[in-house]
């Protein structure tokens, strides 16, 4: 079946031409022209795979769009900024977006971007189930299945956090630098923006760190990367 | 005039001062002298007068009762030391001194006297300065004259005068100091003014001159900060239109983008004519893009906003991937001696291999080609030369390529923004470094690349 695209732009030229090239790329898209109308169509139930989404809008803003969405969809949110502006990328990122390209960009790297988020996970990946935390839970992840549960509850990640954590979790106490998480969770080659890391580091730290502002599960290793020490 | 004003306002007001003072000083040294003087004068004529009456009657009783003769009468008169009496008559003279005789008296005041009046004259003898008294003795029909030698009071008038020409010049220097100490005072809020407007060139638009509760100072300080904040909105402004245009420009520009993007995909449906504008549509469509990206890229560099993290990066990873990225081969970067191409720089990756990939293009699109690029590390910098097949840039135009739109002047017609090469230069002095263009040995332009590099250090985990 093929992967259902949400495309949120009010301009009319982008939102017609990248609806063009999506379904040209086989997808099965749905554009808007408000956040409104996009979120909906989520809230309707209707099933979405990959989201891109502008973040100047009239009415609501894609940040706020994000924000918004995130709870009833956990699928990927690529974010066009027509802005370089440093402050609003972080500003999307943190919101929950996962990726971002900057106005005007060619398809090839929008295409390769959605294929990146929508990949996968590798053979690599641990097959069996990890334990990350044997005193708080016990916090357990499940890369075949999908999962990861603190006792019998289950944590809600996004696709993207969940897998930076298995790329971290195979095996855990190895530190991945920056350029070779990017490499390996966003398809990014050396000019990645390594804040991507960071800002989802971040994210994944308030979901399974008891304490995220001393993290003891996911460490930074200052001027190397980040290490998934268990417990 | 003029000269006066060529000399700075401090120097000026100086200079003023202690002239003025200095006249003042010797205007009231010179009133003080002549008062003094005259004072002291008339004392030592009144008592001068009073000896030599004294004496002169002295003389005349002796003459008139002993009949002694006149040499005799003076040998009993005692002269105060430095002084001599002379005695006429008989149209004889008489003296005292061996030394003093009738040559020395004025010719004035011997006619006075002759004429039955006392009286009192100046006279110098050999160079030192006598008061002469002449009485007249009418009842033994003589003339008598006491002739004193007035080095004391001279000696004490010069004492005066060295006295009040130091004062005068004491003052002066005082008035110097004086003034120079109270124009510095003054001048104190226009250094603070200077100080705080050089911060404001040097991009602290933030910064303000304190306010003040001096109503001689509060209208500069508050003329200058309303300037300020005028110059800071304006700038804003102007950052604000270009953050519009690029929102408005690139939107449409995206569409097209995406669109020819769309149209490619389908080339193999096309004419072959098509095909071809197609391709013109294309690059055109890039170069636009590219241009509004260097011409807002540069701006942001202008304003200092795009103040990008940096990090330790090999210099030649950001060569290759800046060949890589133009589309040339990674060979092109030639083997470096002694391991240049690990030399580690502190950049932001994104502005460096943005200069770059303008460098490599610049060369492929004004210098006939890329002919190699190569590496290398001189002390604490590292060196990045690009070399080019074409006919290289006349010495006159080596500065001006780095201005904005520039064109090489002498052969006019090579197409291109020109807005490459300045970015280049912004994003290079950015980092603290510099770029120069020369002659390749190939023959070819040469643009090189100074950075300061990082000391040798262990890197990272590699990439």
């Amino acid at each position: 079946m093929a992967p259902r695209l949400l495309i949120l732009d009010d301009d009319d030229g982008i939102r017609t031409a990248l609806s063009l090239a999506m379904e040209d790329d086989g997808y099965d898209v749905t554009a808007w022209p408000s956040a409104e109308e996009a979120l909906a169509h989520v809230a309707s139930g209707a099933p979405v795979d990959v989201m891109v989404v502008d973040l100047m809008l009239g009415g609501i803003d894609g940040f706020t769009f994000i924000r918004r969405v995130r709870p009833l969809s956990d699928a990927p949110v690529i974010v066009l900024s027509a802005r370089q502006d440093k402050g609003d990328i972080v500003a999307a990122l943190e919101a929950g977006a996962d990726d971002y390209v900057t106005k005007p960009f060619d398809l090839a790297e929008l295409s390769a971007r959605l294929r990146a988020l929508r990949r996968r996970l590798e053979v690599a990946q641990p097959s069996s189930e990890v334990v990350l935390d044997r005193e708080q839970g016990p916090l357990v992840l499940d890369p075949a299945a999908g999962t990861l549960r603190r006792g019998t509850e289950a944590v809600h990640l996004t696709a993207t956090e969940f897998r930076l954590l298995c790329e971290l979790a195979s095996p855990p106490g190895r530190v991945l630098s920056r350029p070779v998480l990017l490499q390996r969770v966003w398809d990014h080659g050396f000019f990645g923006d390594e804040r991507l890391v960071d800002v989802h580091i971040r994210r994944l730290r308030t979901k399974v760190e008891p304490d995220p502002s001393t993290p003891r599960l996911v460490a930074t290793v200052r001027g190397l990367g980040y290490r998934l020490d268990v417990r | 005039m003029r000269g006066w004003a060529r000399g700075g306002l401090r120097t000026r007001v100086v200079a003023s001062f202690t002239l003025g003072a200095m006249a003042l000083a010797g205007l009231a040294a010179l009133l003080i002298y002549g008062l003094a003087r005259g004072y002291l004068v008339d004392q030592r004529e009144r008592s001068a007068v009073r000896q030599a009456f004294a004496d002169a009657s002295y003389v005349r009783d002796g003459l008139r009762t002993s009949g002694f003769p006149v040499s005799d009468v003076l040998g009993g008169v005692a002269p105060p030391a430095g002084a001599a009496i002379l005695v006429r008559r008989d149209g004889r003279w008489y003296s005292t001194s061996l030394e003093v005789g009738d040559e020395d008296l004025p010719a004035g005041l011997v006619g006075v006297v002759e004429g039955g009046e006392a009286g009192t004259a100046w006279a110098s003898q050999g160079r030192r300065p006598v008061l002469v008294v002449g009485v007249p003795l009418p009842a033994v029909d003589a003339e008598y004259y006491a002739v004193t030698v007035t080095s004391e009071l001279q000696s004490t008038l010069d004492a005066l005068r060295t006295a009040l020409v130091a004062f005068a010049l004491l003052i002066a220097a005082g008035a110097g100091l004086l003034s120079a100490w109270a124009a510095r005072r003054a001048m104190a809020p226009l250094n603070a003014v200077a100080g705080t407007a050089a911060r404001i060139a040097g991009g602290e638009l933030g910064t303000r001159l304190a306010p003040t509760s001096d109503p001689d100072l509060a209208t500069i300080v508050g003329s200058f900060n309303s300037m300020v904040d005028a110059l800071e909105e304006q700038i804003q402004r102007e950052a604000r239109f270009t953050a519009d245009v690029s929102h408005e420009l690139r939107s449409p520009l995206t569409a097209l983008v995406t669109s020819v993007d769309l149209l490619q995909r389908r080339r193999d449906d096309l004419p072959e004519r098509s095909r071809q504008v197609l391709d013109l549509v294309r690059r055109e469509l890039d170069r636009f893009a590219r241009t509004l990206e260097d011409l807002l890229e540069l701006g942001r560099l202008e304003a200092g906003a795009s103040a990008g993290e940096r990090v330790d990066v090999a210099l030649g990873d950001l060569v290759r991937q800046a060949l890589d990225r133009c589309g040339r081969p990674v060979s092109l970067l030639a083997a470096a001696p002694g391991g240049a191409a690990e030399v580690v720089v502190h950049v932001d990756k994104q502005q460096l291999s943005r200069a770059l990939v303008n460098l490599v293009d610049n060369a492929e699109r004004h210098g006939r080609g890329l002919v190699s690029v190569s590496l290398r590390r001189e002390g604490a910098h590292a060196l990045v030369q690009v070399d080019d097949a074409g006919p290289g840039v006349a010495e006159e135009d080596r500065q001006r390529v780095f201005e904005r739109f520039a064109r090489s002047g002498s052969r006019g017609s090579l197409p291109g923004a020109g807005l490459g090469l300045s970015l280049v230069a912004e994003s290079v002095h950015a980092h603290g470094g510099a770029v120069w263009c020369e002659d390749s040995p190939q023959g070819g332009a040469r643009f090189v690349v100074r950075l300061p590099a990082r000391a040798r250090i262990p890197r990272g985990v590699p990439a």
